[in-house]
């Protein structure tokens, strides 16, 4: 692991300096917005476009926080995913490519280093908009619908991040393995739409980290979650795609 | 001098809060705007249409965006600041002299040995060895069996055409690469196995080297010194060494701005930062202007007994001008290796000489037979062009022989055979 503290400083500087400390913060900050926001004004707008057209009536049922965290745990569980799989194709690889790699691996960085502080840096810019976010969204929704479940949603929001480890450390191995972050980036949307159908299925939902999203639903709901073997699953296979993708890195040619 | 300011005040701490502080205010009052809208009455919204203030709210965050996206993006520029131009002169020979001083020693090897300027590598291991090392690519080889030694200390010219296996070569002894057969060792040590050891006592400037185009260069020298694990005071007296010698000390733009020459200098100022025991050089000058040339130039002469400089080159007059020893390979092998002198010697054979005489024809005829003389031809001026494996024999029999045909001696000189007629005749032998 040698140079790791050196080129995770790198990473982070990097991370403020560019353009990718603003697209998952963003995503995450919109989420955290928009949800409690489309729910308190999902009434007035169905209203509105129901009395726009004779005969034609929409039953709402009244906005709660509840359901305002539900939102907000949906948009990170589809629209932050997606856009965390989009983003991270090219995590390894990117550098690979633009020739920036060859002068810190000519130096004596190791090339496990370089791969885990890559991972470690964009988990910290996750964890931090994360904290951000939800602490935004209950602020919102407090202010709005009342403060609600605010502690079942930090719970629910910690399986998602746990799920986001998952999903990131996926995409470290596939930019490890594919030089094209396209590639990449096409093979984290089978990852990711391969865990959706297993989450489908009560055995898979119940063992497997494609249990994390609706374990985290069945926090805010209030009803029984099954969440520990989802967690350790989830953490295992994070540790073997940080393992697989550091062994294939280190044979890779720069 | 604002443009330094300006670089600086946007990577402060300060302008980073401020800017988020913006953006939650911005969010916060867009967000504020929103709710109002949605639970105000329309006939207490001015103008009575809530939807028209809806629109205009979100119109005017489109507008900065969009803006900046369409006129706001400007393309690296060449130079957008001095282009840093090293002064003249012997100065960037004794900067880089000075930083190796000022080091004490060089780089420590693998197991912490000699230090750089002692005679050889760990047990008197050459700078450089490679056996027999092939690698393939798919089914094309681009290195055939290579074998070569560098001893320490030296300045080496490694020569090739395009193609010829010159960068596949300096990447397997950067460690970014691995020999598909064979054995490539630095100072003593296999480069596949010794990995972070051997790359700790390396200085690598690839071909066209690639930096982070958001950093400034002492952000980009301090990075490369941290990872040889520099710290606190020695790596900012390397740093501040290494910008005088890249001439880049009065540049505070970002790397994205700068020309290829300047690039092309900051990587030479990288390769150094550890003060390398063996420096490989990728076509260094290939970049750079005729001063810049002969300042990296003058540099690699002045490393020579201080550390080994592996220079791989197309440009011959570079490998003449700075080189002990030189390779030459082609189609990933070796086709000459030896010292320049001895090389031109053993190449050439022949030495050849330059004759002009009143009546060329007469003497051509005359010199027909002549033991020593083993090839002759007429030049486009009308002289004639001798070999001879003779030399002493040639130059005291042919003024002899010009004076019984009773011709006029005009000319008669060596010509020396140059780096370029050897490569070119070893390149084009190859291929025949």
């Amino acid at each position: 692991m040698r140079g790791f503290g050196a080129f995770l400083g790198k990473e982070l500087r990097e991370t403020v300096h560019t353009w990718r400390i603003w697209v998952l913060p963003a995503f995450i900050l919109f989420a955290a917005l928009s949800s409690p926001l489309i729910t308190f004004l999902m009434p007035t707008l169905v209203d509105r476009l129901g009395g726009m057209q004779q005969g034609f009536a929409i039953s709402v049922p009244d906005p709660t926080a509840a359901a305002a965290y539900i939102e907000y745990l949906g948009n990170l569980g589809e629209l932050v995913m997606f856009a965390l799989v989009i983003a991270y194709g090219g995590i390894v690889s990117a550098e690979v490519r633009s020739g920036t790699a060859a002068l810190a691996l000519a130096k004596p960085l190791s090339r496990g280093a370089f791969v885990l502080a890559k991972w470690l840096s964009q988990l910290l810019v996750i964890a931090v908009a994360a904290v951000a976010g939800t602490a935004l969204c209950i602020a919102l929704t407090a202010a709005l619908l009342g403060v609600g479940p605010a502690s079942e949603a930090v719970v629910a929001v910690a399986l998602w991040f746990v799920y986001a480890i998952v999903i990131l450390s996926a995409m470290v191995l596939l930019s490890a393995v594919l030089s094209a972050p396209a590639a990449a980036a096409g093979a984290g949307i089978g990852v990711y739409a391969s865990f959706a159908v297993l989450a489908q299925f009560e055995a898979t939902s119940r063992l497997t980290p494609a249990g994390l999203m609706p374990a985290a639903q069945a926090v805010l709901n209030g009803g029984p979650a099954q969440w520990q073997a989802p967690v350790a699953t989830g953490i295992a296979l994070s540790a073997a795609c940080l393992a697989a993708a550091v062994w294939r890195f280190s044979r890779r040619e720069i | 001098m604002r443009l330094v300011a300006a670089s600086v005040s946007t990577e402060s701490p300060l302008v980073v809060a401020l800017l988020a502080v913006l953006v939650v205010v911005e969010l916060g009052l867009l967000a504020w705007a929103l709710i109002d809208l949605a639970r105000r009455p329309a006939d207490r919204v001015a103008g009575g249409s809530r939807l028209v203030w809806l629109l205009l709210c979100l119109f005017v965050q489109l507008i900065g965006p969009a803006l900046y996206l369409v006129i706001g993006r400007v393309r690296a520029a060449p130079t957008v600041a001095p282009t840093g131009q090293a002064v003249g002169g012997g100065h960037v020979a004794r900067a880089a002299a000075a930083l190796y001083d000022a080091a004490g020693s060089p780089a420590r090897g693998p197991d912490g040995g000699a230090p750089a300027g002692s005679a050889a590598g760990e047990g008197g291991a050459p700078a450089v060895e490679l056996s027999g090392v092939c690698k393939v690519f798919r089914t094309a080889a681009a290195l055939d069996g290579l074998s070569l030694s560098v001893p320490e200390g030296s300045v080496f010219g490694f020569l090739g055409p395009n193609g010829a296996g010159k960068t596949t070569t300096l990447r397997i002894l950067a460690g970014l690469a691995r020999p598909t057969s064979g054995a490539a060792r630095v100072l003593g040590h296999d480069v596949t196995e010794a990995g972070g050891d051997v790359r700790a006592v390396i200085g690598f400037l690839p071909d066209v080297p690639a930096f982070y185009k958001w950093m400034t260069a002492p952000q980009y020298l301090r990075f490369a010194g941290s990872l040889f694990g520099l710290r606190g005071d020695v790596l900012e007296a390397r740093v501040a060494a290494l910008l005088d010698l890249a001439g880049l000390t009065e540049v505070g733009t970002r790397i994205g701005g700068f020309s290829r020459g300047m690039k092309q200098r900051l990587g030479v100022a990288q390769a150094l930062v550890n003060a390398p025991r063996l420096l490989l050089l990728d076509e260094p000058t290939s970049a750079l202007d005729p001063i810049g040339r002969r300042e990296v130039l003058d540099m690699v002469a002045a490393l020579r007994g201080r550390t080994t400089v592996f220079f791989s080159t197309h440009i011959l007059a570079d490998v003449e001008r700075v080189c002990d020893t030189v390779a030459i390979i082609d189609h990933g092998r070796v086709a000459a290796h030896a010292p320049i002198d001895e090389l031109r010697l053993r190449r050439g054979g022949l030495s050849r000489l330059a004759v002009e005489v009143d009546e060329p024809q007469r003497l051509a005829a005359a010199l027909e037979g002549a033991a020593w003389l083993r090839a002759i031809e007429v030049a486009e001026d009308g002289g004639l062009r001798l070999a001879t494996d003779d030399l002493e024999t040639a130059q005291r029999e042919l003024p002899a022989l010009v004076a019984r045909l009773g011709l006029a001696l005009r000319r008669l000189e060596s010509d020396e055979l140059s780096l370029e007629d050897v490569f070119v005749d070893l390149v084009e032998g190859e291929r025949r």
